[in-house]
């Protein structure tokens, strides 16, 4: 709860006289009030920084260290102070919290000592308020990143392990080349054929003067023909032998040949080897020109060796939608100004603007300021519109080019920040949420613990079971008190979201079948073996120390539970004859138990064999009801 | 037709003014964001002496209010908003906050929309140290919604139900649509004696004296503060 919330709980308790006149059962006692008139001040010496504040501030967050008992073993009985060991700079913030609910991120402060500071004090981190969680969470990412560089970086120069097999051995080799010598050695060599195969595409094609016994000239790659194709069989060869090495290596081949690079690869010795297949056939010899073509994509391939392509290639595919929209945005204005231009100029002779689709290529050719001049507007208001097509183009590609490449940095890092920023932010709102609902649940454990039994039966059982102390603070019991007010108020009691849930699913199973008393009893035996199941969770000491049966057989089986009913012979009676027996045992676990348990949804487990004893008596029948767990 | 004459030139200016700014490029002028004045901005309440005289609450009890009012609303009022917000925190199952605006009402005693920390500490100082009367009182003040000396059964349905809606809806048995309602028909028999549809508060008042467990539950919160 927030921290003057607890200041208002008298005025909460004082306004439920509201409640008085129209309710239904009478109400239950109050606490009794255990520490009354301890309000005093409080000194906490941080390594020699004084700190004071009231007690009362600081068992807000009974959660804590400071709010809960913890803080004895620091009480240091000279100066009858409390004395911390810790930073007091970072102290501060951590007081302030308690006075204010609002813990702060000082910027200035090194993220892995306040991390240090914030876990020792017993806070977490997800509490830091809105003001400062970003920059917080910012700060985390980076020392997260930080460290794993590092950490890479360590490995990358760690010695080849002895046992790495032959597989892994070369897999290493493609990928990271300065491992070893001959990695870097297969390294350059491919690098050197890549460059030898692209200036052989692109050498072939250049005029080599005439041949001896032919008019016209013939490319270089017609002349010697055979030395081109030797040097190309050379260097797909070698690709060749690449990519089935890199291949054999993969850890994963699947991936492998799914990725980018491998795909490239292979484009690159296609052509080869269909033309092998396919020669000195006329027809199909256009398309096999045409395949020539892809060889240049051998160019991609020097992507390996060069991180500043990977990331261009990277950016380009994160910047995607923004060139898309550029794309979008030109055809739109595109096909507005052909249509525009082809209106326009239908009336002049001998025009050039035969269609729209003619008209596209005057439009692009204006609107990126080339203006080849092969397509011009005759008539005045072709030339009217073809001016506004020109500057309007100047405004539509050079807008968005400088921010789309400004973005490529900003969009790159906001979205990889926005989509964490989201997962956090759910996580976050989440774990909040459960220690809201802590709050509730602590009041159904807190019924469960026969608090309020013990209160009710105070006046008559003089004879104390010596009930522990419980180390409870006045808040809690207090504001327990309250809702238990409310309960007797309205007739209804307060129930977790499961046995609502299951109580929902019986009532509708349970009218033609069941009686409705054995309906209504499933329930609270659902909600104390929920309840133990949760007590249990937190404990330290082994779980089921509060069944006096020790039956624990049935914990592990997550498949079906059983919930015995017992008959309700009267409402509350039995509920706290049994409730009274197991709060001696639960005593020694409620020191841990405290109100921002974060209870997850565990399944109810068979009711606390215990009980057998006591209430066997009461055992006219018994119907075993199945409910599978979630 | 005069209207839609005057309604034309209107628009007609509009879009001049939008023309020109258009042309000169200041089409986006940052209007003036209104600076959202709390209005009620700062109370100080009355000294402390005096609120010792008109309440029943020692010096040191009302320091400790004074200190948990202040730090949940440093403005030193509370308006109806923070209200519910503080209250709804003691009920998370539920929803709070119709209650809270009937509890609102009840303290706001001058009705100026705030509370201020003299209404929140009369209002307490009836509740915890008030005679039986007093609290009787109040808890028809509560009731009586449009304050006019009569509970109706429309006001003690809409109590009632903002007083389930506390609850939530996890709980057991499962509330259905007439257990208020059910609720209210209870309250009417017992409190109604003349059977004429509303209670008064000298009917009230009676049927509460006369009954023991409400006798008792008033006297719970004594020791609260």
């Amino acid at each position: 709860m927030a921290a003057g919330v607890a200041a208002w709980l008298p005025f909460a308790r004082a306004a439920a006289i509201g409640w008085m006149p129209v309710a239904s059962a009478p109400m239950p006692p109050p606490p009794r009030d255990k520490r009354r008139g301890q309000d005093g001040l409080i000194i906490l010496n941080v390594s020699g920084t004084r700190f004071q504040t009231w007690l009362n501030t600081l068992e807000r967050y009974p959660d804590t260290l400071l709010g809960s008992t913890e803080r004895d073993f620091f009480f240091h009985e000279e100066t009858n102070e409390y004395f911390f060991d810790r930073d007091p700079d970072i102290f501060r913030h951590i007081l302030n919290f308690y006075r204010t609910g609002k813990l702060h991120y000082p910027r200035h402060e090194c993220i892995s000592a306040y991390d240090e500071e914030l876990a020792f004090f017993g806070i977490i981190p997800e509490i830091i308020g809105d003001c400062c969680y970003e920059e917080y969470k910012d700060r985390r990412r980076e020392n997260a990143e930080r460290i794993q560089d590092d950490e890479e970086n360590d490995n990358n120069k760690d010695m080849v392990l002895p046992d790495m097999s032959f597989r892994e051995t070369m897999w290493r080799a493609f990928e990271n080349p300065h491992t070893s010598t001959m990695a870097l050695v297969f390294y350059y060599v491919t690098g050197f054929f890549i460059a030898v195969s692209v200036m052989a595409n692109v050498v072939e094609t250049v005029p080599c003067g005439s041949g001896p016994n032919r008019a016209k000239e013939v490319s270089c790659g017609e002349r010697y023909a055979l030395a081109f194709f030797c040097l190309d069989t050379a260097c797909v060869m070698i690709f060749t032998v690449e990519y089935l090495l890199r291949l054999i290596a993969a850890p994963s081949r699947y991936k492998f040949v799914k990725s980018v690079m491998s795909i490239i690869d292979v484009v690159a010795i296609m052509p080869y080897y269909i033309g092998l297949v396919m020669t000195d056939n006329e027809d199909v010899s256009g398309a096999f020109v045409t395949l020539r073509v892809f060889r240049v994509f051998r160019i991609f391939k020097f992507s390996r060796h060069s991180a500043g392509l990977r990331i261009l290639g990277y950016t380009l595919k994160s910047c995607a939608s923004e060139l898309g929209f550029l794309l979008f945005s030109l055809t739109m204005a595109i096909i507005i100004f052909a249509t525009v231009m082809f209106y326009a100029e239908k009336g002049s002779t001998a025009t050039k603007f035969t269609s729209i689709p003619a008209a596209f290529w005057y439009t692009i050719v204006t609107m990126t300021t080339l203006g080849y001049g092969d397509m011009v507007p005759k008539t005045i208001i072709g030339k009217v519109f073809g001016s506004i097509c020109s500057l309007s183009g100047v405004l539509v590609i050079a807008l968005p080019v400088p921010v789309i490449v400004s973005n490529f940095s900003r969009i790159y890092h906001q979205s990889q920040r926005a989509e964490k920023r989201r997962a956090q932010k759910k996580t976050r709102l989440a774990r909040i949420h459960a220690a809201k609902s802590g709050g509730a649940n602590a009041y159904l454990q807190y019924k469960r613990n026969g608090m309020l039994a013990e209160a009710e039966e105070e006046a008559s059982k003089q004879a104390g079971q010596a009930l522990v102390c419980k180390s409870n603070p006045t808040f809690e019991t207090q504001h327990h008190h309250l809702l238990h007010c409310l309960e007797k108020t309205t007739n209804h009691e307060f129930v977790d979201e499961q046995t609502y849930e299951t109580s929902c699913m019986e009532v509708s199973l349970a009218k033609p079948s069941m009686s409705r008393s054995s309906s209504m009893s499933s329930s609270p035996h659902g909600l104390s073996s929920c309840c133990t199941r949760r007590n249990k969770r937190k404990s330290f000491n082994v779980p089921n120390s509060n069944m006096v049966a020790g039956r624990r057989g049935s914990i592990q089986e997550l498949s079906t539970i059983q919930i015995r009913e017992r008959p309700m012979s009267n409402s509350r009676s039995s509920l706290n004859a049994k409730f009274e027996e197991t709060v001696p045992l639960n005593s020694e676990e409620q020191s841990y138990i405290t109100a921002a348990v974060i209870s997850m949804p565990t399944p109810p487990v068979t009711t606390p064999e215990g009980g057998d004893s006591s209430s066997s008596h009461n055992f006219l029948q018994s119907n075993i009801v199945r409910v599978s767990a979630l | 037709m005069s209207s839609c004459r005057k309604r034309c030139k209107r628009e007609i200016l509009k879009f001049a003014q939008y023309l020109f700014r258009f042309i000169t490029g200041t089409l986006n002028a940052d209007s003036v964001e209104d600076e959202l004045e709390l209005s009620a901005a700062r109370h100080r309440p009355e000294a402390l002496e005096q609120l010792e005289a008109q309440t029943r609450f020692s010096r040191k009890e009302l320091q400790i209010l004074y200190r948990g009012f202040k730090n949940e609303c440093p403005s030193g009022v509370v308006n109806e908003d923070t209200f519910k917000e503080i209250y709804s925190q003691f009920f998370p199952q539920g929803d709070a906050s119709t209650y809270a605006h009937f509890l609102f009402d009840a303290f706001d005693t001058d009705h100026n929309g705030s509370v201020s920390f003299e209404d929140f500490v009369m209002g307490l100082s009836i509740l915890l140290r008030g005679t039986v009367q007093e609290k009787l009182n109040w808890a028809f003040n509560l009731y009586d919604i449009n304050k006019d000396g009569y509970i109706t059964k429309e006001e003690m349905l809409d109590i009632i139900k903002s007083i389930y809606d506390m609850m939530g809806k996890c709980t057991y048995p499962t509330l259905k649509e007439e257990t208020p309602r059910q609720h209210v028909e209870i309250f009417f028999q017992k409190m109604d004696k003349n059977r004429d549809g509303v209670v008064t508060i000298d009917e009230f008042i009676d049927c509460c004296q006369n009954d023991e467990n409400i006798m008792k539950s008033m006297q719970l919160f004594e020791n609260v503060i």
